[in-house]
């Protein structure tokens, strides 16, 4: 899988850090493994009748290994949670960047709450298991190779018989985890599933508690946990299955290393003393070896993450990026084109070959029922969606073959459902970018209207936004006009831009807005119809075609026309 | 009574903030609340799984008492010992064999028991805050999800921590008094560095309280960044402001790394505390059985049944370890998840018992409660002021007559929303009383809900699934019902074109759907409750004219509340409530208010100019 391995290339630490945490690991690796060998030597000096001095001398030297060992995997600890967390954080913005560059399809089938999980929660899963692997696998697998390495010196039968015994066993495990990866792969989609569910019920907590739902969603919460409990039994059941298993496996690799012992040793061919270091380095294998089955439920979340995050990174984008990108106009107001555009989400065609043509500096008026297609065909100017058939041109630019950051500096939208980030007020008028100057800032906010609520805030532009609770739903227009005006834009897509203001404050984003449209080309999409007194030319929208186009004045004074009629029933 | 004196000396906010502030000083108390837990998940399968896994933690007793046999047959160093060795060391297998099978038994047992925990605490808070009455809504949700994995998580396996410390104490208690009869001093030597450990554990407390809950901090700040990325997907991707909130990302990311890295290293060191105890013992162990090993009162065999021990012993610091080190971090969770579940929460609530279905469906919610015919809804004085910051609204009356069509109008940010919350327990009230037929709502967060009441949101909130489960929620309404309700908010036309109807799936969040169509489903979800009133929260601000006034035109005859600045709606108003700045700046007809209302004629003036040149 070449997407699995761009996400484990992300892991990389760089080599200096890797150096010093294979040192670390090595020296915590080496001197456990030669405790073993001055026991041998403290049990035959003592049965051999050695002086106190002498045994306790070795006791001494045992000790100071032991400490040593300590300090040496302490070190160790916190290298590997810094190589973990650096690599494991490259890998978080690497996925969502690429998540951002995924086209609206993508995050319309999506939910927040469900890329929280695959963004953060896959990516702490495979954080907590690098730190355990570099810590419990690697240097376990160390350490068991040193104990084979020096048995088999000690002596080459027993040393034979562990070597098979343990390759029987690692290889028995690797098996086993293979059969395990697919339900905890499962698992891990019920948890993402049972978080989405979660996001979005509190996100509604107040329709459904002044609805009455909140025992039904209770209800629902206890399906969905129903679900994520089956998936986590069946994973459970095979992975601890190979716990136990293993943990069977190694002892009888145990009692054969001491059948052995006890064997050589009747025959005269070891020591007392060989035959405790040979038990000492058979206990000693345990722990670690335990520890690293037990990282087995890690491994296969890791794995199931890598695996979910190597998913995430093969979604392709479905807008290619031009071969040879076109910068769009650098100023002046842009002309916009549409030529025989059709598009469909999957079977629904929303937009079926609609033709229209803006001069520079022009305003058009987009007028028609909810689902009529309007919003659909805002996003094609956007370029978030590439038409089906026909183009889209901006600045005499096919925006399949205009640079996206050009594309992006010139063309804004006000959207209608306004994002305030849990962030400052600059940045949430900048969106994170370089502020600039403070004063344009505070100018443009009392341009459209928020100057008294910017001097009512206790830190000014440094106050932090608690997401959308801060702002009522018509402030945050105000502050969606505010960006706007901020970016210099030649071509303006206003989503129903206006339509949660009152009256009073709508004039006032009006008048801004005709100041901000007055030398640049705009595209108003709007249910109500005051909010289109400024514009050039309308066009009504129905099922996804124009149905009438034409001079607003033109349509207003003709009483046939269908703007007309909406005129009329707004009144 | 709910009513709180105007007067009082102390706000109620500053009030519940210092009581907070002095809960902060001291650590939330953790053990009743695991107790209630282990209950209320299933106290005999806690029990159960603590019995199956006991013999696991116990069986290396009788480990440690084959080896000290073998080992001494070994160094007898007579021939005939070999038969008995080899026995022995069949012995071994056989006990570890029935350990491994019964790990794997009691380990798959344990999965339901520690589901049925989590799955209490989750459906708890869930409960708590969406049926619990009035309280503040959670802030974030990208939060409210954080908590929900992680704390929930961190509760449940210090619970379940509880089961190998059982095991590994019993383990502990027994060996060392097997060692003690070989060697007392030595074992009690043994018993002296362990001690130290758990005196360390303890000491470490308050500095593992902080860290944790400075890397949970941290934590949550990176997964509300990324939640905030993807529900402002629209706006990022238009701007083209992707770097510069994956730089921001980044910056999260380090002030995590730092936190977490801390957190571990502190974890570490009470982890290699306990390790180092047994490399330490062992050390002991040598030097204090040198003397009478020379005498040979201490046997090869004794010594590798200490090694033996001494390797299983260590579970006990470092289990006790990992409980102390737990604690802290259990405090904190249970405090931010009684926080999450709002005001007037108490821990006790976390783990009130709750009934598991993870085998069967449950039941379904209960019948609706009997509709009470509404006379008359009045609110006198209503107060919120949102912790003072000078937002929300300020003493203001309502009187809503059956079959009345109320509109609360003003400018942006005059309370409108905030209004409408407070009157349905959406937000707690600071001050003030409604009125249901002149009784006095107690708790208007559990009584101002279906069949008397209904609401339609600002911004429609839709879920993941079908058009029916948006639109019912559970409600119990037949087919006909249902399609009225539809045809009241306006849908029919909009159904008729989805070929797989009110099966059609709305996609995460309902995005699937128009701003229009998902804001009609949500009216429909409130009509299809038939409330004695229906509250409306700018029901028009994503529909169009001829949509609206259609909407409207169904609508009539039942007791409405609605926010609305349409001159339309205006028009059609019994009665309008113009609020400024929080507080009520009149309110009557539209004639009368266009008299001798400032605001009001304001307001109307600006529309009018609006709509004046379209209409030319």
């Amino acid at each position: 899988m070449p997407a699995s391995k761009t996400a484990l290339k992300a892991l990389h630490p760089g080599s200096r850090l890797l150096v010093a945490l294979g040192a670390a690991i090595l020296a915590g690796t080496a001197l456990p493994l030669m405790a073993p060998l001055l026991t041998r030597r403290f049990v035959d000096d003592a049965l051999g009748g050695a002086g106190t001095g002498h045994l306790l001398l070795i006791a001494s030297a045992y000790l100071g290994l032991a400490l040593a060992g300590q300090g040496v995997s302490l070190a160790g600890a916190w290298l590997a949670s810094r190589v973990a967390w650096d690599g494991t954080n490259r890998l978080r913005v690497r996925l969502a960047a690429h998540a951002l560059g995924l086209d609206m399809g993508f995050h319309g089938r999506h939910s927040p709450g469900e890329m929280i999980e695959r963004v953060d929660g896959d990516v702490v899963a495979i954080a907590d298991f690098v730190v355990a692997f570099l810590l419990d696998v690697v240097a376990g697998a160390l350490l068991l190779t040193g104990v084979v390495a020096i048995v088999l010196t000690v002596d080459p039968a027993v040393g034979g018989a562990l070597l098979i015994c343990y390759a029987a066993i690692g290889l028995g495990m690797a098996r086993a985890q293979r059969r395990a990866v697919p339900s905890g792969e499962r698992t891990r989609q019920q948890s993402a599933a049972l978080f989405g569910f979660l996001e979005e019920r509190v996100a509604g907590a107040g329709d459904i508690r002044a609805n009455g739902a909140g025992e039904h969603t209770v209800n629902r919460l206890h399906e969905a946990s129903s679900a994520t409990y089956r998936a986590w039994f069946r994973s459970e059941r095979i992975g601890s299955g190979i716990v136990g298993a293993t943990s069977v496996a190694f002892a009888c690799g145990t009692a054969l290393v001491l059948g052995l012992a006890a064997w050589r040793s009747a025959s005269g061919t070891i020591t007392v003393g060989t035959a405790v270091l040979l038990f000492q380095y058979t206990q000693m294998v345990r722990a670690p070896l335990e520890r690293l089955i037990d990282q087995l439920k890690q491994y296969q979340r890791a794995l199931a993450g890598v695996a979910r995050v190597a998913g995430l990174l093969a979604e392709r984008r479905t807008l290619p990026e031009p071969a040879a990108p076109v910068p769009l106009p650098a100023e002046g107001p842009l002309a916009l084109r549409l030529e025989g555009v059709s598009f469909a989400y999957g079977e629904k065609t929303v937009l079926s070959r609609v033709t229209l043509s803006l001069a520079p500096g022009e305003t058009l008026g987009l007028v028609g029922r909810t689902g009529s297609g309007k919003t659909t065909l805002g996003r094609l100017v956007l370029r978030l969606h590439d038409p089906a058939r026909g183009a889209v041109l901006v600045g005499g630019v096919d925006l399949r073959e205009a640079d996206p950051g050009s594309l992006r500096r010139r063309i804004c939208l006000v959207p209608q459902d306004v994002q305030v980030f849990a962030a400052s007020v600059r940045d949430n008028l900048t969106l994170f970018r370089e502020p600039g100057d403070d004063a344009r800032l505070r100018r443009v906010l009392e341009e459209v209207g928020l100057g008294e609520w910017l001097a009512g805030l206790p830190a000014g532009l440094d106050t932090e936004l608690e997401g959308a609770s801060a702002l009522s739903a018509g402030e945050a227009q105000l502050l969606a006009f505010a960006r706007a005006f901020l970016t210099e834009p030649g071509l303006v897509v206003l989503d129903e831009a206006s339509s949660r203001l009152d009256p009073a404050s709508e004039r006032r984003v009006e008048r801004a807005m005709d100041r901000l449209l007055a030398a640049r080309t705009g595209l108003l999409i709007a249910h109500r119809l005051s909010s289109l007194s400024h514009v050039d030319t309308i066009a009504v929208v129905e099922d996804g075609a124009i149905v009438e186009y034409g001079r607003r004045e033109a349509l207003a004074a003709d009483p046939e026309s269908r703007f007309a009629r909406l005129l009329e029933m707004a009144r | 009574m709910p009513k709180t004196t105007p007067t009082a000396p102390v706000p109620p906010a500053a009030e519940r903030r210092r009581s907070r502030d002095r809960r902060e000083e001291e650590a939330t108390p953790v053990l009743p609340a695991l107790r209630d837990l282990a209950r209320a998940a299933g106290l005999r399968r806690f029990v159960a799984g603590a019995l199956l896994w006991l013999p696991v933690s116990v069986i290396p007793l009788a480990s440690g008492l084959v080896m000290k046999a073998l080992f001494d047959r070994i160094s007898d160093g007579q021939r005939a010992g070999l038969d008995q060795a080899l026995w022995l060391c069949a012995a071994f297998v056989g006990v570890e064999a029935v350990r491994g099978v019964l790990l794997w038994v009691a380990w798959t047992h344990g999965v339901y028991w520690w589901n049925a925990a989590v799955t209490v605490l989750r459906v708890n808070v869930m409960r708590t805050i969406l049926t619990g009455g009035t309280r503040r809504l959670p802030r974030s949700s990208g939060g409210a999800v954080s908590r929900l994995r992680d704390d929930v998580e961190d509760l449940a396996q210090l619970a379940d921590n509880a089961v190998p410390l059982l095991g590994t104490a019993v383990f502990s208690a027994g060996a060392l008094a097997i060692m003690a009869t070989i060697d007392p001093l030595v074992t009690l030597v043994l018993v002296l560095p362990m001690i130290a450990v758990a005196v360390l554990s303890r000491a470490l407390h308050r500095v593992v309280r902080r860290l944790h809950a400075h890397a949970r901090e941290r934590g949550m700040a990176v997964t509300a960044h990324i939640g905030q990325i993807f529900s402002g997907v629209l706006t990022i991707k238009a701007a083209g402001a992707e770097p510069a909130l994956l730089e921001r990302l980044r910056r999260h990311n380090r002030g995590r790394r730092e936190a977490a890295v801390r957190d571990r290293l502190v974890t570490s060191m009470l982890d290699g505390a306990t390790n180092a105890t047994v490399e330490i013992s062992l050390g002991v162990v040598l030097l204090l059985a040198a003397p009478s090993m020379r005498r040979g009162e201490f046997t090869v065999g004794d010594f590798a049944l200490f090694t033996s021990y001494i390797g299983w012993l260590t579970a006990l610091p470092r289990v006790v370890g990992s409980t102390l080190y737990r604690l802290p971090q259990a405090s904190v969770a249970i405090d931010r998840l009684t926080a999450l579940m709002g005001e007037g929460s108490s821990p006790a609530d976390l783990s009130r018992p709750t009934q598991i279905w993870f085998r069967g469906a449950p039941p379904p919610a209960a019948a609706p409660p009997e509709r009470e015919e509404l006379h008359v809804l009045e609110a006198r004085g209503l107060t919120v002021d949102h912790g003072g910051g000078g937002r929300g609204v300020h003493k203001v009356d309502l009187r809503l007559p059956r079959g009345s069509f109320t509109v609360v109008t003003g400018a942006v940010g005059a309370g409108k929303t905030t209004l409408l919350h407070g009157l349905l327990g959406l937000v707690p009230l600071d001050a003030g009383e409604i009125l249901w037929n002149g009784r006095v709502v107690e708790d208007p967060g559990a009584f101002m809900v279906p069949g008397r009441v209904a609401y339609v949101g600002q911004v429609p909130r839709l879920f993941s699934g079908s058009l029916r489960e948006n639109l019912l929620l559970g409600w119990p309404a037949d087919a006909q019902a249902t399609g009225r309700a539809l045809g009241r908010a306006v849908f029919e036309r909009d159904l008729a074109g989805m070929p797989e109807g009110l099966d059609t799936v709305v996609g995460p969040r309902g995005m699937r759907l128009s701003g229009g169509q998902a804001q009609r489903v949500t009216a429909a979800r409130a009509l299809v409750r038939e409330p004695e009133l229906l509250v409306v929260d700018d029901l028009s601000s994503a529909l169009d004219v001829e949509t609206e006034r259609l909407l409207w035109r169904r609508n009539t005859g039942g007791t409405l509340l609605v926010v609305s600045h349409r001159r339309a709606v205006l028009e059609r108003a019994d009665r309008i409530v113009v609020l400024e700045r929080g507080r009520v700046a009149g309110e009557g007809r539209l004639g009368e208010l266009l008299a001798d209302c400032a605001e009001m004629r304001r307001l109307w003036e600006a529309d009018a100019a609006g709509q004046r040149p379209v209409a030319d």
